[in-house]
């Protein structure tokens, strides 16, 4: 029997060799090398679902692979630095999710590059194969420092295909707002690295040595750790630590504040985009909270706070998702928004939850840009849904999939999204009823419900429904097979993905064993022990102190009816309203109706200038702090300098090149040694 | 080595060099015109590449290693082969093979190069004898083995009048650095009465009255190996001979010739005049070597800061290394585990030092040859047109000055490391400041070949010549500098146990 593990490095590999070939040779493949990168990711995603069997079978694997660095005996503790493999459900589910997700982007870039006649293409493939390499090396990595590195790789990929129209203006900038951004998310989250690898001396995700569980052996006292700096207590410095790491999650997965660069990342390419926001760059940061979330599970306070951010970015980039003009740009405010909604799980404790919603989320969102994607090749790259219009009858199958994308994202029953955002909520107020950051965070989340059903539907309706209100929209260019084959198999994942755990369902109906994810990810399958489900639940209720709570005393059962209903109800106000506002022949803008606020709104609430302008103050202490540098730290270095050859010049000055001078120097350096150590060892006396 | 090999083999790789300069002698005497560079090159390289395999050899056998029995003594105790003398050898015979080499472009067009290459091959066979000399005689003869050809090399180019000058103050202050080397050495033997380390080392503690003459005669043996390492204040020959000699010439004395120093250094010093017996008899060597070693290194990278002159500024950065190798005797504690591992890493830096430096005078060797000029601006823009070679010269430099990832990082991290164990926090920091005044000169000559616009474009026309054996021998030393990265493992556990076999 050949062990799928064997083959995880080539799930990597694949992608990598696909990039290398497109980069070298691209230029003579036919397409660009697109083919290289479809089998690449084709393969890929067949030795995952390999994988995913094996994993199913109840097999895991944790080995490391190469060690490249020891440092043995410099220090308080041996550290040592490694690559190696985590293969458990969480790791192998990604890895089918980010394959499949890569392949389906290929395949639709032969639609939407190759088609369109772009230039540059080896570059674009080469991009995107590293760029699924890194993700897919960030999946399986088995300790912080490997997944940090990877998380980089992964920021440049998003770097260098954000900024793939590099000849306009617009691409560049975004690019590297997109860089600079999720970098300074990642100074903390590479501090956070190096605290934890002088904290506990190893940096390993899963196993008995591995850090969150020397965390868990400390702070119940069977342990120790290596280091805590200036006497703090153990559970405020992990709580640092988990901080300092959640720094580059928020980076990356652009909550606030850090979200600014995501809206302008939509000038990258589409089928970008949607890798971007689908399963790679973004989910990374989840993704992170979720790998090492036997961590987080001890820290209360980190936890509360990721729920309250994540709640708040749900509300907040649902709000501002209302006014947007262009297509791209709604969708760019929700994933920020469903996004938000991933963390809210995560600081609720629900580990599931957030998983659950990562993979719905990853199929209803790629199926939206995708669609999105098929919209502009048929607008000629008119974005501005107000140029568009019935679009209905002239693109069937993308309007199909895309109002199914959009009823997953609504959350409408049974869609995709309405089961993992239900039970995103459920498990929020559950565990918010007994404190009230989390229930801050449940409020705002819920109360993103409607706004994210309004611009969703305003969205379909605007593009889809009505007269068309262009030239381009009543006659749009007919896309092929390599856009429609993509979205219809998104568009079949979103309407049936949330059937994988129908916990409602079970506990209203009592039918045992519909909650594949839960038992999944509960290592009912198989999985390495303390990386999972329940083992999170006991740290959590440990540690935070996490227990469900009952409302008022009602059941169960009824708790989960009243905050289904809630949030089903509050999807349904909001695709009525906006079906009663835009679903006519002619809509008009509303937005004059919001006064004040739509400025606000349209201006992202003045985030992109607080930015700027904190920009230019960080200038300002930088200048402060290169003055010091310029006349403190380099007077010295050149007044050190100036010194040193000063001296030298006279030391070159004893060289006489005269030989009597020589041999008298000599005689009397040897009479300076000798009464040196003669008076030294007393010898005269 | 197994029983029925006769004993007197230990010494192969002495005897391999010696018998390759008579065979030089021969060639020359049967063809003795100058058509024979190629033979005598090859001869003499193929001489000291199999010298070099034995000891290699030697090593990996264990050959006078405490695991097969211990070292080898031959001739009434005279010689002694152990680790160590076989790890100095290596050093000795690499160098020679890059100098041969290289010299073959360099003497192309001379009269006679026989006598250059007799004179070095003779000069490394002193060398290595050297490394086995288990008596004050005997190092005394080999001693001046090395330093006799020595100074006929340095005066090689007999019509260039630099040559000539340099050879002739570097004989002076030999002759008189030789004169209080053998008075020290009779010194000891009035004191003890014995010439052989160990008897030497026997008798060093029970001295009664006697103390002052053997601590005289110490501090004057300490004279004779500072002339031979070119340590302060015995260095003064150092910049003239080094500048004036013909550059493969600087390249064999600044390496090889220093390494022979600090092998007698190390082994007199551990062996006859051993730390806790010197203690006992009141003469500090290791405060003496302590203060040599800051001197050394200080005078040295200071000098070489304000040269204009490359090869000057490399005679002066030599003199800088010889302080660093000094940290070897310097920063001993006492302590058998801290004082091999410090000695350990000090051998480990003469070997990557013995490649970088050479290397770096056969890169002058080929500027001259080029007859580019002497100073860092006539190097400008060097890289233009000489892409490999400035690549090399660029990897010297930064391992000489001790970034890493080069091999002389490493070297220069664990000496500093060591001494830094062994309670010499200060040796260590004077070293550290040292190193950052040496990266100063040496991203100089970096910056002129890469960055620098040369004066005209046709000042550097004759570059376009390109002397095979030369860059062979260059690129060589530069390949040898980067795999001495992944091989510095075997290289400082090697140094270490033949260090940790002396204590």
């Amino acid at each position: 029997m050949v062990d799928a593990f064997a083959y995880v490095p080539a799930i990597v590999l694949l992608p990598f060799f696909s990039f290398v070939v497109a980069l070298a040779a691209g230029r003579y493949l036919p397409k660009g090398g697109a083919f290289g990168g479809i089998a690449a990711t084709a393969g890929s995603s067949l030795l995952s679902l390999w994988v995913l069997a094996t994993v199913a079978g109840g097999e895991a694997y944790n080995e490391t692979i190469y060690t490249w660095a020891s440092a043995g005996g410099i220090g308080p503790t041996d550290i040592e630095l490694t690559f190696g493999l985590l293969i458990d459900p969480l790791s192998a589910l990604m890895l089918v999710i980010v394959t499949l997700v890569a392949l389906l982007v290929h395949v639709f870039s032969l639609g939407y590059m190759n088609d369109e006649g772009e230039t540059g293409l080896p570059r674009y493939y080469a991009g995107l194969g590293l760029f699924t390499a890194s993700m897919l090396g960030f999946v399986v990595a088995d300790n912080l420092l490997m997944a940090f590195m990877f998380f980089e790789l992964v920021g440049l990929c998003s770097y260098l295909l954000i900024g793939f129209h590099f000849r306009e203006e617009g691409p560049p900038s975004a690019a590297k707002k997109a860089f600079l951004v999720t970098r300074f998310g990642d100074y903390f989250f590479l501090v956070g690295v190096v605290a934890v690898l002088a904290t506990f001396g190893t940096a390993q995700f899963a196993g008995d040595g591995s850090f969150p569980a020397l965390a868990d052996q400390a702070l119940s006292g069977a342990g120790d750790v290596a280091w805590v700096p200036g006497g703090l207590e153990l559970g405020t410095w992990f709580t640092i630590i988990g901080l300092l790491v959640l720094g580059g999650v928020v980076g990356k997965s652009a909550q606030f504040p850090l979200h600014t660069w995501l809206p302008d990342a939509m000038e990258g390419p589409t089928p970008v985009s949607a890798l971007i926001h689908a399963a790679t760059m973004v989910a990374a940061g989840v993704y992170l909270v979720a790998r090492m979330f036997g961590f987080y599970a001890l820290t209360p306070t980190t936890l509360a706070v990721i729920a309250f951010v994540g709640g708040f970015t749900a509300l907040f980039a649902a709000t501002m998702g209302v006014v947007k003009d262009e297509l791209k740009q709604v969708l760019a405010y929700s994933t920020i928004s469903q996004y938000g909604y991933m963390m809210l799980a995560l600081g609720a404790g629900s580990y599931v939850a957030a998983t659950f919603h990562l993979m719905t989320h990853a199929f209803f969102k790629a199926l939206l840009f995708l669609g999105a994607g098929a919209v502009i090749i048929a607008m000629h790259h008119n974005e501005n849904m107000w140029d568009m219009g019935g679009l209905k009858e002239r693109m069937p199958v993308t309007y199909w999939t895309f109002l199914a994308g959009s009823l997953a994202l609504a959350g409408i029953f049974p869609f995709a999204g309405f089961w993992s955002k239900d039970e995103i909520l459920y498990e929020a107020f559950v565990h918010g009823l007994n404190d009230p950051l989390l229930l801050g965070g449940w409020v705002m989340g819920l109360l993103a419900v409607p706004v994210t059903a309004f611009y969703t539907f305003r969205m379909v309706f605007l593009t889809f429904h009505g007269e068309p209100r262009s030239e381009l929209a009543r006659d749009p260019e007919p896309v092929r097979w390599n856009v429609k084959g993509p979205l219809t198999v998104l568009g079949s994942l979103a309407v049936v993905a949330g059937l994988v755990n129908m916990v409602p369902v079970q506990k209203l109906l009592g039918i045992d064993g519909i909650d594949f994810l839960t038992q999944w990810l509960n290592n009912d399958f198989g999985g390495i022990d303390g990386v999972s489900y329940s083992a999170y639940n006991d740290l959590l209720a440990t540690y935070g102190g996490y227990a469900p709570a009952e409302l008022l005393g009602l059941s169960e059962e009824l708790t989960l009816l009243v905050a289904a209903g809630l949030s089903l109800g509050l999807a349904v106000v909001g695709v009525l309203v906006a079906w009663r506002l835009y679903n006519v022949a002619s809509p008009t803008e509303h937005t004059a109706k919001l006064g004040g606020i739509k400025d606000v709104l349209y201006n992202n609430y003045y985030l992109d200038e607080l930015q700027v302008w904190t920009a230019y103050r960080t200038e300002d202490a930088a200048g402060g702090a290169d003055t010091f540098d310029q006349g403190i730290i380099d007077g010295v270095v050149n007044g050190t300098s100036s010194v040193a050859l000063a001296a030298g010049s006279r030391v070159r000055r004893i060289q006489t090149g005269l030989v009597t001078h020589y041999a008298a120097m000599l005689t009397l350096g040897l009479l300076a040694l000798l009464v040196a150590l003669g008076v030294s060892g007393g010898w005269f006396l | 080595m197994s029983e029925h090999v006769p004993l007197w083999t230990a010494l192969l790789p002495v005897l391999i060099l010696g018998v390759t300069g008579l065979a030089l002698l021969l060639v020359d005497t049967i063809r003795p015109n100058a058509r024979s560079n190629t033979t005598l090159s090859v001869v003499s390289a193929l001489g000291a590449l199999a010298s070099l395999a034995v000891t290699v050899w030697f090593v990996a056998e264990g050959t006078g290693d405490v695991s097969t029995g211990g070292a080898i003594y031959l001739f009434a105790d005279a010689i002694k082969v152990d680790t160590l003398a076989l790890f100095f050898t290596a050093i000795f015979a690499s160098v020679t093979a890059l100098v041969v080499v290289a010299a073959h472009d360099y003497f192309d067009d001379h009269d006679s190069p026989a006598a250059f290459y007799s004179l070095t091959v003779f000069a490394a066979t002193g060398m290595a004898l050297l490394a086995v000399a288990n008596s004050l005689a005997v190092v005394f003869v080999a001693l001046e083995m090395v330093s006799l050809p020595s100074y006929a090399l340095v005066a090689y180019l007999k019509k260039n009048r630099g040559s000539v000058e340099a050879g002739l103050k570097y004989f002076l202050i030999g002759a008189l650095s030789s004169a209080i080397f053998v008075f020290g050495i009779s010194l000891v033997y009035a004191a003890t009465g014995s010439l052989i380390f160990s008897d030497v080392a026997a008798e060093i503690e029970s001295l009664e009255g006697l103390a002052g003459v053997a601590g005289i005669g110490i501090a004057m043996i300490i004279g004779g190996v500072a002339f031979k390492t070119a340590s302060v204040p015995f260095h003064f020959w150092a910049p003239e001979a080094y500048e004036g000699a013909p550059a493969p010439v600087s390249a064999f004395l600044s390496s090889a010739s220093k390494a022979a120093g600090f092998v007698v250094a190390f082994r007199v010093f551990t062996e006859a005049f051993p730390i806790g017996a010197s203690l006992v008899a009141d003469v500090n060597w290791v405060l003496a070597f302590g203060v040599l070693a800051a001197v050394t290194m200080t005078v040295g990278n200071f000098a070489a800061a304000v040269q204009e002159n490359v090869k000057r500024m490399l005679a002066y950065s030599s003199i800088g290394h010889a302080g660093y190798a000094l940290i070897g005797l310097g920063a001993l504690s006492g302590s058998a585990a801290g004082d091999s591992a410090v000695m350990g890493a000090a051998m480990a830096h003469l070997l990557v030092y013995g490649f970088m430096n050479t290397g770096a005078f056969l890169f002058v060797a080929m500027a001259e040859r080029w007859g580019v000029g002497r100073t860092f601006e006539d190097y400008a823009g060097l890289a233009r047109r000489a892409p490999i070679a400035c690549t090399a010269m660029a990897v010297f430099m930064f391992s000489l000055a001790g970034l890493p990832p080069f091999a002389g990082f490493f070297s220069k991290y664990v000496l500093f490391m060591g001494a830094i164990d062994n309670g010499f926090v200060w040796l260590a920091a004077v070293g550290a400041i040292n190193s950052v005044i040496s990266l100063y000169y040496y991203s100089r000559v970096v910056k002129a070949m890469f960055l620098d616009d040369p004066e005209s474009s046709s000042t550097l026309d004759t570059v376009d010549s390109r002397p095979t054996a030369l860059y062979a021998a260059v690129v060589f030393a530069a390949v040898a500098t980067l795999l001495l990265l992944p091989g510095f493992g075997p290289v400082i556990e090697t140094a270490e146990a033949a260090a940790s076999a002396l204590f």
